[in-house]
């Protein structure tokens, strides 16, 4: 019985609470690992201890497997990775979010679980749940540690937060400052001929500057922009265009941070995964079209379908890796405490000012507390952004779809639709049997 | 609960959520919602939602990915085996 591993390995960077978890952590034996949070996925092992396979319970890092005719098991952390290797897209499946699998030597599955908490994704919490107040405080905590552990662990020499001059980015880049020896803001903008820079430029710039950080501008054209869109269909293992659009966005952004880090050590922190945890999503229109529709459900079943949708979600981690940069969502860390939130505070407009001003306070600047929400993938109305870059152009949903099952070699369509389903991938626990 | 009964709620439902004409000649219980384009990715999550609050059934993602839950009748017969 072999096992495989093949391709890129995303960085992990999940804690338990206290400490990050280390590469030994993750062996066949090591402890149950239940209580990670954060981003991790692993194979790890060898024919004379068994292997040990294991996936975080938000499927943040990706993992993907296929089984050969003689029963071997081949992972990585693309699909494509897979495809290029000979496996039919149609025959990969990905570990499911919070999976941990003991496999012996033998090829026997001698355990199979999952860590992801019961109580996550209900609905109705048990009447214990804390206020808003307290919830609030635990995400600071929870926040200021992780990123304490990753300053102090990886020693990284430079932060570089991705700044839209929102409540989220701005939240992580004050803290950031307060914690990394060396921060750096990074700002995107498209670049547009005798245009203004975007609302967000603007923003950001501002932001950084009452922060007292240095910004990293990164201005890219239309066409700079859309080469980038086959590294991100790839890396970011998807091809629907919410994805894909922000996913351009972070390869810009990469494309720019990568020449500045050199050889330093650097992280990227970034404001994602706020808007899941607290529904923050709206549906576009762009001339006269609607993208991004939502799912029409209450407030904690949008919450707990967007959440688990992060299973297919790679545009962070898989694009910034594809330009060798670890890229860390510190918001993940406070998982549990964003889950507590009631349904009721949930239905509040003023959701996320709300609770940020209890998260931040005066760490950040007033005025972002009053600013309207801009989408980097869709931009103000002056400037327009990557939605109408790639629709101006043809690339819209059909052609993305397209020009992903081209890249994995994919020959009939439906493939697409039983790989990803209802915002998940098709997934199974690894087995060197069928079932 | 029987197979006909839980296709007579999904089929109210699907009517009701997604504007399907009283008199459209195409739709029917054995049609292809997704092909013919009565269900989309993000119709199914709120269908997946309705079979949750409507019938306190959890789908496994296995019988998501079967041929079955493609049709009315399909996904019925499959929500009835699980209540």
């Amino acid at each position: 019985m072999t096992v495989h591993f093949a391709g890129p390995r995303d960085a992990n960077v999940a804690w338990d609470g206290t400490n990050l978890a280390r590469a030994a952590d993750f062996l066949p034996g090591g402890p149950p690992l239940d209580g990670l949070r954060g981003a991790a996925a692993s194979v790890r092992g060898a024919p004379s201890t068994g292997w040990r396979v294991y996936r975080d319970p938000l499927g943040i890092n990706k993992l993907f497997w296929a089984r050969d005719p003689e029963g071997r098991l081949h992972f990585a952390s693309r699909p494509r990775v897979l495809t290029a290797a000979g496996h039919r897209l149609a025959d990969v499946a990905a570990v499911p979010c919070g999976t941990v699998v003991d496999i012996t030597g033998t090829g026997r599955v001698a355990r199979a679980g999952s860590v992801v908490p019961p109580g996550w994704y209900r609905d109705d919490p048990d009447g214990h749940a804390p206020g808003i107040e307290e919830i609030g405080a635990r995400i600071r905590t929870t926040i200021t540690r992780y990123l304490s552990a990753l300053a102090s662990e990886l020693r990284p020499e430079e932060a570089y937060v991705c700044l839209s001059g929102g409540l989220d980015s701005s939240g992580i880049a004050a803290m950031a400052k307060a914690i990394f020896p060396s921060t750096v803001a990074v700002s995107f903008d498209l670049k547009r001929p005798g245009r203004n820079p975007s609302d967000d430029r603007v923003a950001a710039g501002r932001v950084a500057r009452d922060l007292g950080i240095p910004m990293l501008d990164v201005s890219v054209t239309e066409d700079e922009l859309l080469d980038h869109l086959d590294t991100v269909l790839v890396e970011g293992a998807d091809w629907r265009d919410f994805n894909v659009h922000a996913g351009l966005v972070n390869a810009a952004l990469a494309a720019g941070i990568a020449p500045a880090v050199g050889t330093r050590r650097a992280l990227v922190l970034t404001g994602d995964l706020a808007n899941e945890f607290l529904v923050d999503y709206e549906a576009e229109t762009y001339r006269g079209t609607v993208y991004y529709r939502l799912p029409r459900l209450r407030p904690a079943a949008l919450r707990s379908w967007l959440v688990r949708g992060l299973d297919t979600s790679n545009r962070e981690v898989g694009v910034f890796r594809a330009f060798g940069l670890p890229v860390v969502q510190p918001y993940a860390a406070a998982v549990d405490h964003y889950l507590a939130i009631p349904e009721e505070f949930l239905t509040r407009a003023d959701r996320k000012n709300a609770l940020d001003r209890i998260v931040f306070g005066s760490l950040i600047p007033e005025h972002v507390y009053t600013r309207k929400k801009v989408r980097a993938q869709v931009g103000s109305e002056e400037v327009g952004g990557v939605l109408a870059a790639c629709l101006d152009r043809g690339i819209d949903q059909a052609w993305l779809r397209r020009r992903f099952g081209r890249l994995h070699g994919v020959e009939d369509d439906a493939d697409l639709d039983r790989f990803v389903r209802a915002g998940r991938y098709r997934s199974a626990v690894p087995s060197p049997q069928e079932d | 609960m029987d197979a006909a009964a839980v296709a007579d709620r999904i089929e109210k439902f699907l009517r009701e959520q997604f504007l399907v004409a009283d008199d459209d000649p195409r739709f029917s219980r054995t049609v292809d919602l997704y092909e013919h384009g009565y269900v989309d990715s993000v119709g199914l999550v709120e269908l997946l939602a309705f079979i949750d609050e409507e019938f306190a059934v959890e789908v496994p993602e296995e019988a998501l990915l079967s041929p079955e839950f493609s049709t009315i009748d399909g996904i019925a017969g499959v929500v009835a085996a699980l209540t």
